[in-house]
């Protein structure tokens, strides 16, 4: 029975499918761990391309493996919201940035759409707004796996119901940004050597001068931004989030599915069944 | 003549990694050089240079700062102020990662600013898969400007209505969420209407795509892709035989 408007789903493509973003996350954890092991040889001798080359090619490949997995599987309206997410991403990135406080706050589109379309939406989301933004500014690139990856952590932590209480978003975007911050630690120490902020660079020099090798002098300097980035972001995101109305929430078969917001399907059991869908997806 | 995008974004690409691979000095100061000139002949300069720029910039200093003051492994001691010692080895570290940065960041740049992005939606719209990137490239492409402005709408919107950004964190946050919720909100309601729309348009269907715009291809650029991305992988193979040569 082969649908007018889904392209069809055999067992094999769907096989496939899962292959490729397994593969994409083997290339990204394989190059950071080849990354921290071989770190001491490289780093001093000079601005040694290889490991730039390693850590530009291991994590762009898993990306967009990740991207190629993933982008099919997609129902055409969490399609459509990526362009929303990413423009999200750049422009109240901006505007935050420039009166909020200053950190980066670009993954706040990313996240969004982890928590109303899932994990692998997320991290989708996460590659393709990296790739998409280095039309503008090429440095993003190689951070394509880290936005992946704080993509599929946010929408794993909305479908285990840490956006449910408010005070558990901001725990979660600390514990995210940990990782995040540790993934994309090695890329900002062999691409760039150092970071592209002033104030972030501040940091890091702090740490060089009591004698820390490069990528351990960024790694800390992550460890102290991002989970503080993340856990600004997460927050935002879950002020976002309730502030919709419940008729815009709900179209989301994944919100509805698992219950990721408080209130979504338990309070109101008779007007919303969880897998009642008639979205426009099916 | 004009390239045909995949062909220009393959040149940019490829010119990249090999810089990145070469490390260095001559071979970065004249990808920049050939960039800079590329984009006058171009007619881009004047949008690209800014844009590169501001990127570029801070990175840049960002870099001097770092390495100049701080680089524990350096051992020619130039000057030394407390904790902060200016070494050679740190300052040549920090000049050579940034012009291998800003060559790889204007090359890139160079593509993305001399592409024509209906020829690239285009071009991959007919490839499978890319139909729905090509969609997403082209949306946020086109919402961008779009939306830049509605943000500057809502905020005078909800200035006319008394919003007074006070000073303190929960004041901002309070004056996020006046201007963000209205612009999510719409954003959503417009992406599920369209969603609707694509839809009903057979958006998503895996029949052949016809497309209305014509991009010239020729033997010749079908070519030069495929050895421009092969010398790209030869130079990665080769940098990762020789690990250390030239740097």
């Amino acid at each position: 029975m082969s649908s007018l408007t889904l392209p069809p789903q055999t067992p094999a493509t769907a096989r496939n499918r899962r292959l490729l973003e397994v593969l994409g996350a083997v290339a990204i954890a394989g190059t950071y761990i080849y990354l921290v092991l071989n770190q001491p040889a490289d780093i001093t001798g000079g601005p040694g391309s290889a490991s730039a080359l390693i850590a530009l090619s291991g994590f762009l490949v898993g990306a967009v493996l990740l991207i190629i997995g993933v982008l099919p599987t997609l129902p055409v309206s969490t399609l459509v919201l990526i362009p929303v997410a990413l423009v999200l991403n750049i422009v109240l990135g901006q505007f935050v940035g420039s009166t909020l406080v200053p950190f980066y706050l670009d993954a706040i589109g990313t996240v969004l759409i982890a928590v109303l379309a899932g994990p692998a939406a997320g991290a989708a989301t996460g590659a393709l707004s990296s790739i998409i933004w280095s039309f503008f500014n090429p440095t993003v690139l190689p951070f394509a796996a880290g936005a992946a990856l704080i993509g599929c952590l946010a929408g794993l932590a909305a479908r285990y119901g840490l956006f449910r209480r408010f005070y558990l978003a901001p725990v979660a975007g600390f514990l995210t940004g940990i990782v995040g911050g540790v993934v994309s630690a090695p890329v900002a120490a062999f691409v760039f050597g150092g970071t592209s902020g002033l104030a972030t660079g501040a940091i890091v020099s702090a740490f060089r001068s009591m004698g820390d090798s490069l990528l351990a002098a960024i790694t800390k300097q992550a460890l102290i931004s991002d989970p503080m980035d993340k856990a600004i972001v997460f927050t935002l995101v879950a002020v976002l989030v309730y502030a919709l109305p419940r008729r815009t929430r709900l179209q989301f078969p994944f919100v509805r599915q698992y219950r990721v917001l408080a209130g979504t399907a338990s309070n109101h059991p008779g007007n919303q069944p969880t897998g009642h869908s008639t979205g426009q997806d099916a | 003549m004009r390239l045909h995008p995949l062909t220009s974004l393959a040149a940019a690409g490829s010119t990249a990694v090999i810089t990145t691979a070469a490390a260095s000095w001559p071979v970065s100061l004249t990808v920049i050089a050939a960039a800079v000139g590329l984009s006058f002949a171009q007619g881009a300069a004047r949008r690209m240079l800014p844009a590169a720029a501001v990127i570029l910039v801070p990175l840049v200093l960002s870099l001097l700062a770092l390495h100049g003051l701080f680089f524990p492994e350096g051992t020619t001691v130039l000057a030394q102020w407390g904790p902060a010692r200016v070494t050679a080895q740190g300052l040549q570290f920090a000049l050579e990662r940034a012009a291998q940065l800003s060559a790889a960041v204007l090359v890139l740049l160079l593509g993305s600013f001399t592409v024509s992005v209906p020829d690239l939606v285009a071009v991959l719209s007919t490839r499978g898969v890319n139909a729905r990137f090509a969609f997403v490239l082209a949306s946020t492409l086109t919402l961008l400007p779009a939306i830049s402005s509605r943000l500057e709408r809502i905020r005078q919107a909800q200035e006319a209505r008394g919003l007074v950004i006070r000073p303190g964190i929960p004041g901002r946050v309070a004056a996020f969420r006046w201007q963000a919720v209205p612009l999510l909100l719409s954003l959503v309601e417009e992406a599920g209407t369209r969603a609707a729309a694509l839809q009903a348009r057979g958006f998503g269907s895996a029949g052949p795509i016809t497309s209305y715009r014509q991009v010239l291809d020729s033997p010749v650029q079908r070519w030069a892709r495929v050895v421009l991305l092969l010398a790209a992988l030869a130079a990665i193979v080769f940098r990762l035989w020789q690990p250390t040569a030239g740097a």
